[in-house]
């Protein structure tokens, strides 16, 4: 009898230890594994980027080989996915045992939640320690990454929306630029009744309808309401500018603008059928021109959205955020990450960037004629002359308010909600946030 | 003694159980323990700090319409696959049991078992592309047969979205069960159909009265699964809509992951994980009942 309870409490331990052991090993040698020191002696360091897309990936794999060869001490090792998963995948890992050292992240709301729960960096000392690498930034491009005035993000790349047309089909009809929105309108009604598509639009991620409707907001509510509203602790919004921003959208559609079929449409799809010649013009990032310069047979040049005079909001604003890199509070290796940011925004690499894959750089001069394609370059001075930046609708307000945006788009433009239902219920959200944040 | 003999066997069986019973319950009933107290608090993957909030998740989500939804379109997942997966499964495994097409059952087989074996992600990337309404091939197919008005924008109508994707399971795995059935139909004895036959049964009527009463296990097995399958389904719903357009394709499941891992609100994904669990026992202990009586009869 004794024997017996006495080889049970032996097995017992011993399966227990097994269990422990089993679960004790990976968080132990989790740190290792996400940042540690390898088995020769190298540190590791673990990148996290949103471009596993083969025209934009080789860019990042170059710069990481040249640091490498630089720093034979460091061993990086890259990961990749693309825009859409990407925010949720932060959100997971953040939690899990294995932190990338460094981090891909929107501006605005989007990292400052990382910021408020402490998975962040502050990287202001780092900055500041070395004045030539803070002020090779344009401004504007590190203060999205500002919380209480701290900086917790490097920018790679800045970003803008702009409304690509097809110069071959603007030709066709002697149409103009528009500058304002009547003239916008008069001009997709020219288009229509000549029995073009007047905007390509793939809303199937629903992203790409939040994107008219982040100008929109901006330039149709007061810029201090809407930076009141767009705050987590404050939202309310009750600006009628809301809703008619809404209704200017919706109208685009009801008036037979879009082409077919937008919600079950990709943006990939879109932006192909577009390239393609099919449809007058797209409303296309910036970092989206080259391929348009790649791929489209026809030329191609672009305008801002139209300024809407008598919206209440600054008319001078283009639609677009920089975008950049967040370095993990977890980090064993807090120097190294942040030399590699900083190689990654050197001069050299900044204007590699623009080179080979024409994306506009923060970086003070990378973006030049030289480097920068001719459209790209004019964008940037755009935005250069602008008196701000609209950021991304999607992640400038709090996930639960961005959520109730997204997935009420789609219903507005195909007709099951109106207006008013939408904004009724981004209220009720904007009004469960504002409580769950003040506690 | 008898009671004591069978005491001390139960004393040596311990040993064996207990590695097992440790491992279930470190890694099933503790996950569903720590669940149920995690959606008492307000939390999310990246900030563990939680604040007690009670309650308020669960009466939140019987408040939510899009809970509704999500029931609403799990409970259309399970019956229209009873129907074609259960029922559809069953006529297909009979039909391929037939004297004539026997010969040709292996390639049948593998063909209809073909999709089970492919990645969801796969099909939902290919699916996506035949309800394409531009270029898929099932528009072109209607239109083909000169039926335009039925052409619509399949995945982007919140009409039928969520048949479309329910369709799409029933692609994939009629053919798994068609598989589980006719494994089961070998093991009927074949004196069985030749007695039926003899006394001038139909095929129809030899497939009511012997084949079904024969598979009354692996029916039940299969509808159990089929259902309970229905309640969880995530990844088909994930890959070709993400509950969209609007709402009207969400289920329990997509709802789970986007109050986790897109608002942050991982109190509430344990509450909704509360509740798919709660179904999904009660499911359960449902088929346990009935799979017993049936074994009595």
């Amino acid at each position: 009898m004794l024997t017996c309870t006495r080889k049970l409490a032996l097995l017992g331990t011993l399966v227990l230890s097994l269990i422990a052991s089993g679960c004790s090993s990976p968080s132990s040698t989790a740190g290792e594994s996400a940042s540690g020191s390898g088995a020769d002696g190298k540190i590791e360091l673990k990148i996290l980027h949103k471009w596993p897309q083969p025209e934009y990936a080789p860019y990042f794999e170059e710069v990481v080989k040249e640091f490498e060869s630089q720093n034979p001490s460091i061993k990086i090792k890259i990961e990749a996915v693309a825009d859409e998963p990407m925010k949720d995948k932060l959100r997971v890992i953040m939690g899990g045992g294995s932190v990338p050292d460094i981090m891909f992240s929107w501006s605005g709301e989007f990292a400052r939640k990382f910021v408020r729960s402490g998975a962040a960096m502050d990287l202001t000392e780092a900055l500041n320690a070395d004045p030539e690498w803070k002020n090779s930034f344009i401004p504007a491009s590190l203060q999205p990454f500002v919380s209480d005035g701290k900086n917790y993000g490097v920018p790679l790349r800045f970003n803008g929306k702009f409304f690509v047309y097809n110069k071959e089909i603007f030709d066709k009809y002697q149409l103009q630029k528009p500058k304002t929105w009547g003239e916008f309108l008069q001009l997709l009604d020219k288009l229509k009744q000549a029995g073009e598509t007047p905007i390509v639009l793939g809303n199937a991620s629903p992203w790409a309808a939040i994107h008219y409707l982040t100008g929109l907001n901006q330039k149709l509510v007061p810029g201090d309401v809407r930076m009141k509203d767009y705050n987590p602790s404050s939202g309310e919004f009750t600006d009628p500018g809301y809703i008619k921003a809404l209704e200017y959208l919706k109208e685009l559609n009801d008036k037979g603008y879009f082409n077919d079929n937008i919600n079950s449409s990709s943006h990939d799809m879109a932006t192909q059928m577009f390239f393609a010649g099919k449809g007058a013009m797209m409303y296309l990032e910036l970092e989206e021109f080259q391929e348009a310069q790649k791929n489209m047979q026809a030329p191609f040049d672009f305008f801002p959205l139209p300024s809407i005079p008598e919206g209440k909001g600054n008319q001078n604003y283009i639609t677009g955020a920089p975008d950049g890199f967040i370095v993990s509070s977890k980090t064993e290796h807090p120097k190294e990450a942040i030399a590699f940011l900083k190689f990654l925004t050197s001069k050299q690499n900044a204007e590699k960037l623009v080179k080979s894959i024409g994306w506009p750089s923060p970086i003070v001069g990378a973006t030049n004629p030289d480097t920068a394609m001719k459209q790209v370059a004019e964008a940037v001075d755009m935005m250069k002359s602008a008196e701000g930046m609209a950021e991304w609708l999607d992640t400038d307000v709090h996930a639960k308010v961005a959520d109730a945006y997204l997935s009420n788009i789609q219903l507005l433009l195909d007709g099951t909600k109106s207006p008013e239902d939408v904004m009724k219920e981004v209220q009720a959200v904007a009004q469960e946030v504002k409580q769950e944040v003040k506690q | 003694m008898m009671l004591k003999s069978s005491f001390s066997n139960a004393r040596s069986a311990l040993p064996f159980i207990i590695p097992a019973l440790l491992l279930i319950v470190l890694f099933v009933f503790l996950p569903i323990v720590f669940n149920l107290y995690y959606s008492m608090f307000r939390w999310s993957a990246f900030d563990m700090n939680g604040e007690f909030v009670g309650l308020d998740y669960y009466t939140k989500l019987f408040r939510d319409p899009v809970f509704y939804i999500a029931l609403k379109n799990n409970s259309l997942y399970a019956v229209i696959s009873l129907l074609f997966q259960v029922g559809g499964g069953l006529v297909i495994a009979a039909i391929l049991e037939e004297k004539i097409i026997r010969r040709w059952q292996p390639f049948f087989r593998t063909v209809f078992f073909m999709p089970a074996v492919i990645s969801i992600s796969v099909v939902g990337l290919m699916w996506q592309l035949l309800y394409n309404p531009d270029i898929g091939l099932i528009n072109g197919a209607l239109k083909a047969i000169g039926h335009n008005d039925w052409a619509r924008s399949w995945l982007g109508d919140s009409k039928t979205a969520i048949y479309a994707v329910v369709a799409v399971s029933q692609w994939q795995y009629t053919g798994y069960m068609t598989m589980l059935f006719l494994i089961a139909m070998h093991k009927i004895p074949g004196e069985l159909y030749e007695a039926a036959m003899m006394d001038g049964a139909s095929r129809i009527r030899t497939f009511f009265h012997i084949t079904i009463p024969q598979l009354k296990e692996m029916i039940l097995v299969g509808s159990m699964i089929t259902v309970i399958g229905a309640f969880k389904v995530f990844d088909e719903v994930y890959v070709m809509t993400f509950g969209g357009p609007g709402r009207s394709t969400e289920v329990l499941g997509t709802m789970l992951y986007r109050a986790a891992f897109r608002n942050d609100e991982m109190g509430y994904a344990s509450s909704i994980g509360t509740v798919i669990f709660a179904i999904t026992l009660l499911l359960s202990l449902l088929q346990m009942r009935i799979s017993k009586t049936g074994r009595e009869v």
